[in-house]
């Protein structure tokens, strides 16, 4: 018995060397592409009607019409099939792949007696970068290409100071090949701490201007002090004002993210104040501040979500001027922007399914904004404003290949996103999870699994919770145990991906099947080597609900 | 030259076309029983208001034409009711997280939208002085608005009143009342709380000198090429505004030893104390807050509700007002503010204060403590068009506010309210019958 | 014959205490000359009324007044009924921020067993200020929980909760859920299943007091059975089973008002509605249960701005106008004093004056089966008198007199107390 363990553990582990090669070579040469027969919006010029793309070494080589393009040799050549061709859409504002923390109370708004807890000093962050925590995950990634997001701007969410953003190409899982721009900008919010100074949104903005004026001195003393530092007592060292000197004195870009129209004015009075090199997000209110916005020339981040804030007079007097404000005022905002001639991106913001992303699009342009600006403020316009317009933004010689096939016009009822290039990597889209029909059996609890593969016969426990139509658990066998992820059970059907932890590296694979109540039959795909599992209930075993986990 | 001159009066006079036909600011109100405060009552008269301002107080003023006309017979008209004490319009209260907080500012954290400006408009009142909380002994720098609602919240900024920075004595700043885990917050007395404000005190003229040391060095024939300036301190700046006589102190206390004491401490340092907020032992020192000159801005009769305020008396407004105290009635409450008219009745039942007398509770009064006095607080010509007018006497108890006018713009109609409503209930029932 | 006289002199004198006594026992006082409104008759202008010990014993324009009587001139006056109070807390609390003198709310959920006017403070400092206004009788009444205990009926003089209990045990006091407040509404959301909750629990309750009483009056039969366990809250719901104790519920949304007819009804109770801030939305269904409502402080915001600001105001006018019998309250201590000026409000708001006064004088005393004893100037009723120069209902209104049960009450408070040491 031991013997034909050691001999499966050196099978399992040739098959996965040759995987790693394989994965590794792909890293060293990208391949090329042609995509021909496509209709071109290169949204820096004029459509082209029936054209070509050429990608090479992650770049646009070439583009044109068709017949103008020399198609190289060793391209290999895609089949546009009148696909409409964009550039890649840009999310200058979003929060993908980070830990979701719990949704802590609203803070209230009016207390007239003072709270608990002595003072303790809290202590900002502005330094930290969002790079750090990314954690990259294939359904998001999936789920963004699906409605056309090539890039984007993961933003830290948290505190005053939020921290650095960092701009990511969507080109895969690995987040330190996403990286197009670390960091972009030092995040602010207008919110509270709940026990420490500040806990009121006065106390807030005097912590802003408070910190703002200390870094300019502090900037100052240092300069003094590199220049004549004889006589002159050296500052003391302030990681927090130091991390603050690149934005504050040296102009670095600063978001402030601004949930209501207030905040907007906060904001571009700090601008103001400080001659800060300063971008406003958020702000669906922003329709209601144009002419400070038309003054004040600031690039805006306008977020796709269109609930008004909680203590707008749109929410306060009746839910059904709330749902109107939902449905109809609020969509119109982009519009407006537009009418006063104001440049502005469009950004996911606090939205995080994709197809709400993709419907406040549409309903942007219901509501009166042109379908060009809408693509124009998802492409170039957030290029520019996030400084990587010689790279990405429109469909030009020389940029990254980040380009979206659609099967329709951009944003209109149906389009579909067919392909997605991301730095030159072709992504088939697939379509999305059918919804759910309601599983047959309740397949929880714990099954002696067999599985027949080209290298042999092997044994595995699984330990299995459902709950509705997902699955989670784990696989235990003589290799370790592994975790079951993406588990979906729809109706009969069975399908979920095993995370495998061979030799410190995770490996995919996935399982689609059969479901009865007391088997499972199905097969397993790995790296194109398939292998037959039948599992069997292990009577007397079954776990209750959070067993597991 | 002459081309010159003509073209200038042309210029001229297409700039006064447009003042006057700033249409939404230009109102006449006729017939009413006019209540100036400061010039006795009109039984019957009319008030014109162009851009904004009251040109004219007199009978059967002729309509200019395409101004709005208001017919008042039968009803009482008065300037619009100033509530120098409120939290309304804000999004945030009091700062919590350290016990001195000068370096805040409530015109930071305006709220146009907080649905109190409207309940304000219903009780007649047209202009608010908007405050931090009593939680710190010193608090922030208040803010005086106009009720002017639908308008943005940097319109409603009056910038005619006097700078105020919030102060507070007694439980609410030595948190008597909040039970808090762990270790308490020092000051947790009332020495505490004169303590801490006089140490405040004492670094901002620290402050002030390393300020005017470093301006005269820089004056100097030869600054020394490493002068540094100090580091501006939010939080003493306020202070220093305050010794230097830029901003005045607003300061919460009820007893009147605590009261008394505020008067040392601010005669040590020699800023200026504009009022006393609550003040509900006001009567027994008010010789002194005569003689000082310090006004107090009151509820008339909410008392007992802690042990501080237990020695509150119905008679403290009159009382004082009669002694030559400056006195107002604040309502400090988002659901008072509409009844302040009620309140300053009740100054004429506990007190024997004249009509007159009463409204200036509520009027003049909080305008001078405001100083806002050339601009409000009664109706004169010159002043703005703040007008509140009401269905009875105001002081009376069946009276109901109907207008409310600022600067020559109607903010409030309870006609066009009730018709409003009437038929939104029409067409619920029209949807209804449908259905 | 001198002696005789001696004697019989001696024998009259001995009369004479005797005189004094019923003097003393039956003072008259004449109250002359002043506009009197009665409430429950015409105006009289210029009257009279007399009083006969406790009681009024007439009033009129011409009205003779007997020898001895006390007279007190009323010229340019105004005399009213004294008036009633809906729902207080005078004699529960002092201070609201001091535990140690708030006595109005019990801890627990079903407290029936509680009597508010067992935790009366004779000496509270706001009984004085609320009599100095015009106020001679008020309903004090426990809170908290589901079922908060019984009220009860107190004149505002007395120097011991004996001497100041009118009737007690009144009502027993249920609360529904409250509304939620105005700024909170679009955070927290509606609780709708809140007052059915309640409701259910209520059922259940007295469905266990029905067999509760069914198996003491059982027990009660057959000395040979052992008497069914002691049950303290089922046992002092008996009263309320039985009808001789109505309910007073507390009760304000308007889906919560519909269920809480219905569970009257249903159970067959006797009810008086306290709150009822969504009345006017069911001003019909109200007036044909007959069950009144007595309103609580109008010195409150409508909790949803859609119902328009003056909603708190209004409604008193419009139930009124439906046919609902109402009376105001002041649910307050130390501004018990306010009475007349919530039902003054309620008139500026389209509640007819002379209802408005009704509503704290008659109304009330009907509402709490005392009308027999007070609520309007009638002869046989108790003096319960008010001299004012002006509408009692009126902010700027002096009170001259007050008597309660024919004792002219000292107006003298706190207030006047403290102004007078200090004032120069």
């Amino acid at each position: 018995m031991k013997k034909k363990a050691k001999v499966k553990r050196v099978i399992v582990l040739f098959f996965f060397s040759l995987f790693l090669l394989l994965s590794f070579s792909e890293a060293r040469v990208l391949p090329v592409y042609a995509v021909v027969n496509c209709k071109i919006f290169p949204v820096s010029g004029p459509p082209i009607e029936k054209g070509v793309i050429v990608i090479r070494n992650g770049l646009i080589e070439s583009i044109g019409e068709e017949g103008k393009i020399v198609i190289p040799e060793d391209a290999e050549i895609i089949e546009g099939e009148g696909c409409f061709a964009y550039p890649g859409l840009i999310d200058a504002h979003g929060s993908f792949f980070l830990e979701t923390k719990k949704e802590e109370e609203p803070s209230s708004e009016r207390e007239r007696l003072p709270a608990l807890s002595p003072q303790e000093k809290f202590k900002p962050h502005p330094e930290f970068q969002v790079f750090k925590s990314l954690k990259p995950k294939k359904s998001v990634l999936e789920s963004l290409h699906r409605i056309g997001f090539t890039t984007v701007l993961v933003v830290p969410e948290e505190e005053i100071f939020a921290g650095q953003s960092v701009l990511l190409n969507l080109n895969g899982e690995e987040a330190q090949a996403m990286v197009v721009k670390n960091p972009f900008a030092l995040h602010i919010n207008f919110v509270t701490n709940r026990n420490t100074y500040p806990t009121s949104l006065m106390g807030t903005m005097a912590f802003l201007r408070q910190s703002f004026l200390d870094t300019e001195h502090y900037a100052l003393h240092s300069a003094f002090f590199s220049r004549h530092s004889k006589g002159l007592r050296r500052p003391e060292y302030d990681p927090f004002l130091e991390s603050l000197i690149p934005f504050v004195a040296e102009k670095k870009p600063v978001v402030f993210n601004c949930a209501n129209l207030e905040d907007i004015k906060r904001a571009l009075i700090l601008i103001d104040e400080f001659k800060l090199n300063g971008y406003i997000a958020g702000a669906n209110e922003a329709w209601r501040v144009v002419g400070h916005l038309e003054r004040a020339k600031v690039p805006l981040f306008i977020s796709l979500d269109y609930k008004p804030p909680l203590n707008s007079i749109y929410a306060t007097q009746g839910e059904e001027l709330r749902e109107k404000a939902e449905k109809e005022i609020y969509p119109e905002n982009p519009a407006i922007l537009s009418k006063k001639g104001l440049r502005f991106a469009l950004c996911s913001h606090t939205l995080k399914k994709s197809e709400d992303i993709l419907k406040n699009v549409q309903k942007a342009i219901e509501r009166g904004l042109p379908r060009e600006e809408a693509l124009k403020a998802m492409t170039i316009i957030p290029a520019r404003f996030l400084g990587v317009d010689n790279l990405l933004g429109s469909l030009e010689q020389g940029k990254i290949a980040n380009i979206i096939f659609t099967s329709g016009e951009i944003f209109k009822e149906g389009t579909r996103v067919k392909r997605v290039f991301v730095d030159g990597l072709s992504f088939e889209v697939k379509e999305p999870p059918k919804a759910e029909a309601p599983a047959l059996f309740n397949i929880s609890g714990r099954w002696l699994a067999k599985i027949t593969s080209p290298m042999g016969d092997m044994e595995m426990t699984l330990e299995i919770e459902q709950e509705g139509n997902s699955i989670l658990g784990k696989i235990l066998s003589e290799f370790g145990q592994w975790e079951i992820t993406d588990g979906l059970i729809t109706g009969k059907e069975l399908s979920f991906t095993i995370s495998a932890m061979i030799m410190g590296e995770t490996v995919e694979l996935t399982f689609k099947g059969e479901a009865e109540m007391d088997s499972l039959v199905g097969t397993f795909s790995f790296m194109g080597i398939t292998a037959a599992m039948r599992a069997t209930r292990i009577p007397g075993e079954n776990f209750k609900r959070g067993g597991i986990r | 030259m002459r081309e010159k001159i003509i073209s200038f009066m042309i210029v001229l006079n297409i700039i006064t076309c447009f003042a006057v036909f700033s249409f939404a600011q230009d109102l006449l109100i006729k017939n009413g029983t006019i209540l100036t405060i400061t010039q006795g009552k009109i039984p019957k008269g009319d008030i014109l208001i162009m851009g904004g301002v009251i040109r004219r107080i007199a009978d059967n003023i002729e309509p200019p034409p395409g101004v709005k006309v208001i017919d008042a017979i039968g009803k009482f008209v008065m300037p619009g009711i100033i509530d120098s004490h409120t939290h309304i319009a804000l999004a945030g209260v009091n700062e919590s997280g350290e016990t001195i907080s000068s370096e805040v500012k409530m015109m930071d954290v305006l709220n146009a939208e907080d649905p109190a400006i409207f309940t304000a408009l219903t009780g007649g009142v047209t202009m608010v002085h908007t405050m931090h909380g009593s939680g710190n002994p010193i608090g922030g720098e208040n803010v005086v608005l106009k009720m002017k609602w639908g308008k943005p919240s940097e319109e409603m900024i009056v910038h005619e009143a006097l700078r105020t920075l919030k102060f507070a004595l007694g439980e609410n700043p030595k948190q008597a009342n909040i039970f808090s885990l762990g270790e308490p917050r020092y000051p947790q007395t009332r020495m505490g709380v004169n303590a801490i404000i006089r140490r405040e005190f004492l670094k901002a003229k620290d402050y002030l000198e390393q300020w005017e040391r470093y301006d005269e060095a820089k004056r100097s024939k030869n600054p020394p090429k490493n002068l540094l300036p100090p580091r501006k301190d939010l939080k003493l700046e306020p202070l220093v505004d305050m010794l230097r006589g830029k901003m005045v102190a607003r300061c919460h206390s009820y007893r009147a030893d605590e009261t008394l004491e505020f008067i040392e401490l601010s005669k040590e340092f020699g800023f200026k104390i504009a009022a006393f907020e609550h003040a509900s032992e006001a009567f027994k020192i008010a010789d002194k807050l005569v003689e000082e000159k310090i006004g107090i801005s009151i509820f008339l009769d909410n008392w007992a509700y802690k042990v501080e305020a237990s020695e509150g008396i119905a008679y403290n407004a009159a009382y004082c007002a009669k002694k030559g105290v400056l006195v107002s009635i604040n309502s400090d409450s988002n659901e008072r503010i509409r009844r302040l008219f009620n309140d300053a009745a009740k100054a004429m039942k506990y007190g024997d204060l004249s009509e007159e007398e009463a409204l200036k509770l509520i009027t003049i009064n909080p305008a001078i403590q405001l100083g806002v006095e050339k601009i409000a607080g009664s109706l004169e010509v010159g002043k703005h068009g703040d007008i509140a007018i009401f269905s009875e006497h105001p002081l009376s108890a069946y009276t109901c506010c109907e207008i409310t006018i600022i600067e020559g713009e109607v903010y409030f109609d309870r006609a066009q309210y009730l018709k409003q409503r009437e038929e939104e209930k029409k067409k619920e029932e029209v949807k209804k019958g449908l259905n | 014959m001198r002696e005789k006289i001696v004697i019989i002199l001696a024998m009259l004198s001995l009369f004479i205490p005797l005189f004094s006594e019923q003097e003393k026992k039956t003072e008259l006082i004449a109250i002359q000359g002043g506009k009197i409104i009665p409430v429950g008759g015409e105006e009289i202008e210029g009257g009279t009324v007399l009083i006969r010990g406790r009681l009024i014993e007439a009033l009129g324009k011409e009205i003779e007044i007997p020898q001895g009587a006390k007279i007190i001139s009323a010229k340019g006056l105004f005399v009213y009924p004294g008036m009633i109070d809906g729902q207080c807390y005078l004699g529960l609390q002092e201070i609201g921020s001091i535990r140690a003198t708030v006595d109005s709310t019990e801890t627990g959920i079903i407290n029936p067993q509680l009597q508010a006017v067992e935790a009366l403070r004779p000496d509270s400092i706001h009984i004085p200020i609320a009599r100095a206004n015009g106020i001679t009788a008020a309903l004090v009444v426990p809170t908290g929980g589901l079922v908060a205990g019984q009220s009860g009926l107190i004149r505002l003089y007395g120097m011991t909760p004996q001497e100041m209990v009118i009737k007690s045990p009144m009502a027993m006091h249920i609360n529904l859920p409250s509304l939620p407040s105005s700024s909170r509404q679009q955070r927290r959301g509606d609780q709708p299943e809140e007052a059915s909750k309640r409701i259910k629990e209520l059922k259940e309750l007295f469905a266990k007091v029905r067999h509760y009483q069914k198996q003491r009056q059982f027990a009660r039969k057959n000395k040979i059975l052992p008497l069914p366990e002691f049950d303290e809250k089922l046992e002092f719901l008996l009263p309320v089973i039985d009808g001789t104790m109505p309910l007073f519920i507390s009760v304000h949304a308007e889906k919560d008002i519909r269920e809480a007819m219905k569970f009257v009804e249903e159970e067959k109770l006797k009810a008086i509605f306290f709150g009822v801030e969504e009345g006017w939305k069911v001003a019909e269904e109200l007036a044909k249960s007959g069950i009144p409502v007595i309103f609580d402080s109008l010195y409150e915001l409508p909790s949803k701005w859609e119902d328009g600001y003056d909603a708190l105001y209004r409604n008193p006018g419009i139930l009124r106008k439906a046919g609902v019998k109402i009376a105001f309250s002041s649910s307050s201590a130390s501004l018990a004093k306010d009475l007349p000026y919530h039902a003054s409000k309620a008139a500026a708001f389209g509640l007819d004056r002379s209802e408005a006064l009704k509503a704290v004088t008659l109304y009330p005393a009907e509402i709490f089966g005392v009308d027999n004893l007070m609520g309007s100037l009638e002869s046989g009723k108790l003096a319960n008198i008010v001299v004012s120069d002006g509408d009692i209902l009126e902010l700027a209104t002096h009170v001259k007199h007050v008597f309660i049960e024919g004792k002219e009450m000292d107006l003298k408070t706190r207030y006047e107390e403290l102004l007078d040491k200090y004032k120069k």
